[in-house]
C-alpha cells in the first residue's frame, strides 16, 4: 500500500523554501491566534482559506494545517499563565497548568504542555499515515448505539472528578446536565428553557460557560483576595524572577515519567478524533479524568501535577491528526477545521472522497510530510515563544487580573459575535464563584455539560434506529462491551475511593 | 409593509431586463462606507464558504470593502431578526439558507419575522438534494427501497436539516410506508451513519457525489425538479409520482425597508459574480451550481417554499 518512491517524491515536494516558509508562518500565526482567548483558530482558518486561492495546492494545505497545529500549542499558554484557556480545548490544561505556574514554575508548566502537545500531535500523525484505512473502518462502526454506550462510559469518569463529597459532585454534574438541556431538543426540535430568547435555541455556548465558570470566577477570587492587601508588597500573580534551573527546565527523565499518562491520553485523543463530531475539548477532559482515576494518588491532580498537563495536552493534540482520518479515507470532515480543509481542497479543484488516495496520492503524502515538518516547527517556535509570553505575564496582579478579565470579555463576545456570549459568561462566572465558595466541583459541572448533548442526540438516534427494541442491542457487540466497561468503571474506580479535598478547581488562583 | 416587496420586485425586474438601466438605478454615492455580510451560520460551513467567496469577488470587481462576520444561532434566525433592526441603508446584508426564511417562521414561535420582512438580492448556490444508499444495499432505486421498507416494516433515513425530515414524511405518506427520519448534527454526520450501515439511506446535498463516483453509494431518487447531472439514470421523486421537490439555496437578504435603488447595487454585483466563470468553476468543484434566481425570482421562490413548508408542517 505504501509506495516508497512516491512518498519520497512527495516529501521532496515539501522541502522547498516556499513550503517551509508557509509552514513556519502558519505555525507562528496559529500559536499567536491560539494564545489570544478572543481569537479562535476556526475563524483564523475561515479567513485564511480564501487567501490561499493563489497559492500552490500543497503550500495552501500545508499552511492551513500548520495554523491548526500551532493553535493547539498556543491555547495552553494563557491556560497556564492566566488560568484563561486560549481555546475551549485547552480548558482542561488550566487545572494543573495554572497551579504549577503559581508554584513558581510557569516556564516548566509551559514546557510540559509544549512537549506533550507535540508528542500527541506527532504520534497521531504517524497513526494517520500508517493506520488511516483500518481506523476509518472502526470509526464507521461507531453508530448511534455505540456512541450512546461510549458516552455512558464517559459519564462514569465523572465520579473521579467529584472532589471530597460525592453528593456535592453529583449535584454539580446534575446541574451541568440541566444547563445542557437548554435549547432545541435533538429529536423534535422543541425549544426547552429558552424563555423566548432566540439566542438560546442552539443551547448555552460552551466556550462562554467554560470561560466564565473556570477563568472569570478565578479572576474574581483573585481580585477579592487582593482587597485590603498592601499595594507595595503585592507581587506578581506569577513570578518569573529568581527561578532556578529545576523550576524552568523539563528534563527527559521528567518527561519520560509521564509516559503511561501520555499513552492513555494519546489513545483517548486518537479514538475521539477518529469519530466525527466529538471534538478535542471532550478528549482533553476525558483524558484528564481517566488519568486522574488511574493514578495512585489522584489527590495530587489539580495541585500543579505535570501528569494533569500531559493528560490534557497530549489528548487534545492527538485529536488533530486523527480528525483527518474520516476526511482522507471517506471524505467526511470530522470537525470544523477539517471542513475548512475540504473547502481549501475544493478551491484547488480537488474533491476529498473515497478516491482521494488513488487520485491525489502524491499530494496526500506531501501533506503528511508537511504535517511532520509542522510538528517540529511547532516545537521550535513554542520554545522561543514561551519566553516572550512569560515576559508578558511577569506583571503584578493589578495588571494581570484586569488583562485576564478583558480577555474573558473579548473571548466570550467573539464566540457569538454579540453581547449574548458576554451575558452567559458573567452569569457562569457568578455561578462558578459560588460553586468554588461552597465546594462544588466546577469540572464535574463542565464535563457533564459538555457530554450531555452528545449523549442525548445519540440516545434519540439509537432509539429511532433500533425502534425502541432492547433486543437489538445484541447485534451491537461494541456497544455491549462499552456498557460492560462502564459498569466495571463504576465498581472499581468510582465511589470506593475516598478523595482528599484538594481538587484543583476549588482553589483560588492566589491561594498563597 | 406587504405591498412594498412587490414594488421592489417590479423595479428589480426593470433592472434585470435592461442591464444599463440597472446601473443607473444604483446611487452614485453607494456604498459610502464598509458593507457588512452577516452570515447566519458558523465559520467553515457551506453558507460561510459561499458568503466569503462572493464577498471577495465583489471586492475585486468593485473596489468596495466587505466585512464578513458570523452570527450563528437558530438556523440563521438570530442574525435574520437582528437584520430587521439594522439601518435600511443597504450596507448590511444577511447570508442565509432557505431554512432561515422559508421554514424557521413556521417552526419557531419566537422568531419574530416572516419571509415578507426581507428584501431578496439573489442566491449564491443551489443544492440538489438526493436520496442515497450504500451501493451494496439490496435496493437500487426508490421503488425497490419502498418495497424493502414494506418488507422490513420500516426503513431509516438519516437527515441533516429540517427540510429533509419534511421530505421523508412526504415520501412515507405518498407510498404509505413507515420511513423514519433520523435527525443528526448536519449532513456530514448523516452521511457517516449511512456509510457505516447504521441507517438504510440518507438525504444529501453535495457530499455524496464523490461517494457515487467512487461506486460506494447509489442515488435512489433525485429530490429536485430535474435529474442530477452526476446520476442521469436516477429518476426524480416527481417522475415517480411524488409531489415533492426540495432544493437548498444560499440566499442574500436585506432589511425589507431598504430603498429599491440601493438594493439594486448589491443585487447587480451578486449577479455579476454568480455568472462569472471562476465562480461557476469554484462551485463545480463542490458538485454544485450557482442557480442565481435574481431578486424577484428569489422572492417568488421563497414565497412558494414558505407556503409548501407551512402546509407540510401544519399537518
Amino acid at each position: 500500500m505504501l509506495d516508497l518512491s512516491l512518498m519520497l517524491a512527495a516529501f521532496a515536494d515539501v522541502f522547498t523554501p516556499t513550503n517551509i516558509m508557509f509552514i513556519l508562518g502558519g505555525v507562528i500565526l496559529g500559536q499567536i491566534v491560539g494564545a489570544i482567548p478572543g481569537l479562535s483558530i476556526i475563524m483564523a482558518l475561515a479567513i485564511a482559506v480564501p487567501l490561499t486561492y493563489g497559492m500552490d495546492t500543497l503550500a495552501a494545505i500545508a499552511f492551513l494545517i500548520s495554523v491548526n497545529k500551532g493553535g493547539t500549542v498556543g491555547g495552553a499558554v494563557p491556560a497556564i499563565l492566566l488560568n484563561v484557556p486560549g481555546s475551549a480545548e485547552s480548558a482542561a490544561t488550566t487545572m494543573d497548568g495554572h497551579p504549577m505556574a503559581k508554584n513558581g514554575k510557569p516556564l516548566k508548566a509551559m514546557k510540559y504542555a509544549l512537549y506533550h502537545s507535540v508528542t500527541g500531535d506527532l504520534a497521531s500523525d504517524i497513526v494517520l499515515i500508517l493506520l488511516a484505512a483500518p481506523l476509518a473502518v472502526v470509526a464507521l462502526n461507531m453508530g448511534p448505539v455505540e456512541i450512546t454506550a461510549l458516552m455512558i462510559l464517559a459519564f462514569t469518569v465523572i465520579s473521579g472528578l467529584v472532589g471530597d463529597s460525592m453528593i456535592k459532585g453529583l449535584i454539580s454534574a446534575a446541574f451541568g446536565i440541566l444547563v445542557a438541556t437548554v435549547g432545541l431538543d435533538p429529536g423534535m426540535a422543541t425549544p426547552r428553557f429558552t424563555f423566548g430568547v432566540l439566542e438560546l435555541y442552539d443551547g448555552v455556548p460552551l466556550t462562554a460557560v467554560s470561560i466564565g465558570a473556570l477563568a472569570m470566577s478565578g479572576v474574581l477570587v483573585g481580585l477579592l483576595s487582593m482587597r485590603g492587601s498592601d499595594q507595595k508588597t503585592q507581587s506578581s500573580a506569577i513570578s518569573m524572577k529568581g527561578r532556578t534551573r529545576e523550576q524552568s527546565v523539563v528534563t527527559f527523565a521528567e518527561y519520560w515519567a509521564n509516559r503511561f499518562v501520555a499513552v492513555r491520553a494519546f489513545f483517548i485523543g486518537t479514538v475521539i478524533g477518529a469519530i466525527p463530531g466529538l471534538g478535542s475539548t471532550t478528549a482533553g477532559f476525558l483524558s484528564y479524568s481517566v488519568n486522574k482515576q488511574a493514578a495512585k494518588d489522584p489527590e495530587a491532580f489539580g495541585t500543579g501535577d505535570p501528569r494533569g498537563i500531559a493528560a490534557s495536552e497530549t489528548a487534545n493534540s492527538a485529536v488533530v491528526g486523527a480528525n483527518l482520518i474520516p476526511l482522507l479515507t471517506l471524505g467526511i470532515p470530522g470537525n470544523i477545521a477539517a471542513a475548512l480543509l475540504v473547502s481549501a481542497f475544493i478551491i484547488h479543484g480537488i474533491q476529498p472522497g473515497p478516491l482521494l488516495f488513488e487520485q491525489q496520492a502524491q499530494l496526500v503524502y506531501g501533506m503528511f510530510g508537511a504535517m511532520l515538518v509542522a510538528n517540529f516547527c511547532n516545537l521550535g517556535v513554542g520554545q522561543i515563544g514561551m519566553r516572550f509570553w512569560a515576559m508578558v505575564v511577569s506583571a503584578p496582579g493589578t495588571v494581570i487580573y484586569p488583562a485576564a478579565m478583558l480577555l474573558c470579555f473579548a473571548g466570550s463576545f467573539v464566540i457569538t459575535g454579540a453581547s449574548f456570549g458576554v451575558y452567559v459568561m458573567i452569569v457562569s462566572a457568578i455561578f462558578g464563584y459560588m460553586m468554588r465558595a461552597f465546594g462544588y466541583s466546577i469540572v464535574a459541572f463542565i464535563v457533564a455539560f459538555l457530554l450531555t448533548p452528545q449523549l442525548e442526540g445519540a440516545v434519540v438516534r439509537a432509539r429511532l434506529i433500533t425502534n425502541d427494541d432492547p433486543a437489538a442491542l445484541l447485534s451491537h457487540p461494541i456497544a455491549l462491551a462499552l456498557i460492560a466497561m462502564s459498569i466495571g468503571s463504576i465498581i472499581y474506580l468510582g465511589p470506593r475511593k475516598k478523595k482528599k479535598p484538594l481538587d484543583g478547581d476549588l482553589q483560588a488562583p492566589t491561594g498563597q | 409593509m406587504k405591498i412594498l416587496p412587490s414594488l421592489f420586485i417590479s423595479m428589480a425586474t426593470v433592472g434585470m431586463t435592461a442591464a444599463t438601466a440597472f446601473a443607473d438605478t444604483c446611487p452614485a454615492d453607494y456604498p459610502g462606507g464598509n458593507i457588512n455580510f452577516l452570515v447566519g451560520f458558523g465559520a467553515g460551513g457551506g453558507t460561510d464558504t459561499v458568503a466569503r467567496r462572493v464577498a471577495s469577488d465583489i471586492e475585486a470587481a468593485t473596489g468596495w470593502t466587505i466585512v464578513v462576520d458570523n452570527r450563528p444561532g437558530a438556523s440563521g434566525g438570530v442574525m435574520a431578526r437582528g437584520l430587521l433592526d439594522s439601518e435600511a441603508d443597504g450596507l448590511t446584508v444577511g447570508v442565509v439558507s432557505n431554512t432561515t426564511v422559508a421554514i424557521n417562521p413556521h417552526t419557531n414561535a419566537d422568531i419574530g419575522y416572516t419571509h415578507e420582512d426581507f428584501a431578496y438580492l439573489g442566491t449564491g448556490m443551489v443544492l440538489n438534494y438526493g436520496l442515497v444508499a450504500l451501493a451494496d444495499a439490496p435496493y437500487g432505486n426508490l421503488e425497490e427501497f419502498v418495497d424493502f421498507a414494506r418488507e422490513q416494516g420500516r426503513a431509516t433515513i438519516s437527515v441533516g436539516a429540517s427540510s429533509h425530515t419534511i421530505a421523508v414524511t412526504a415520501l412515507a405518506e405518498h407510498f404509505d410506508v413507515d420511513l423514519v427520519a433520523v435527525p443528526g448534527q448536519g449532513s456530514a454526520a448523516a452521511l457517516q451513519e449511512a456509510l457505516g450501515g447504521h441507517v438504510d439511506a440518507t438525504i444529501q446535498g453535495a457530499a455524496h457525489v464523490p461517494q457515487i463516483e467512487a461506486g460506494a453509494m447509489v442515488q435512489l431518487a433525485t429530490l429536485t425538479a430535474n435529474r442530477a447531472s452526476y446520476a442521469p439514470d436516477t429518476m426524480t421523486a416527481m417522475e415517480s409520482g411524488v409531489d415533492l421537490s426540495i432544493e437548498g439555496h444560499i440566499i442574500f437578504i436585506m432589511n425589507g425597508d431598504t430603498p429599491a435603488d440601493v438594493q439594486s447595487c448589491l443585487a447587480d454585483a451578486i449577479e455579476a459574480v454568480t455568472s462569472s466563470e471562476s465562480y461557476i468553476e469554484f462551485l463545480a468543484g463542490q458538485s454544485a451550481v450557482p442557480g442565481n434566481m435574481g431578486p424577484e425570482g428569489t422572492a417568488a421562490w421563497v414565497a412558494d417554499a414558505s407556503a409548501f413548508y407551512g402546509d407540510r408542517l401544519a399537518q
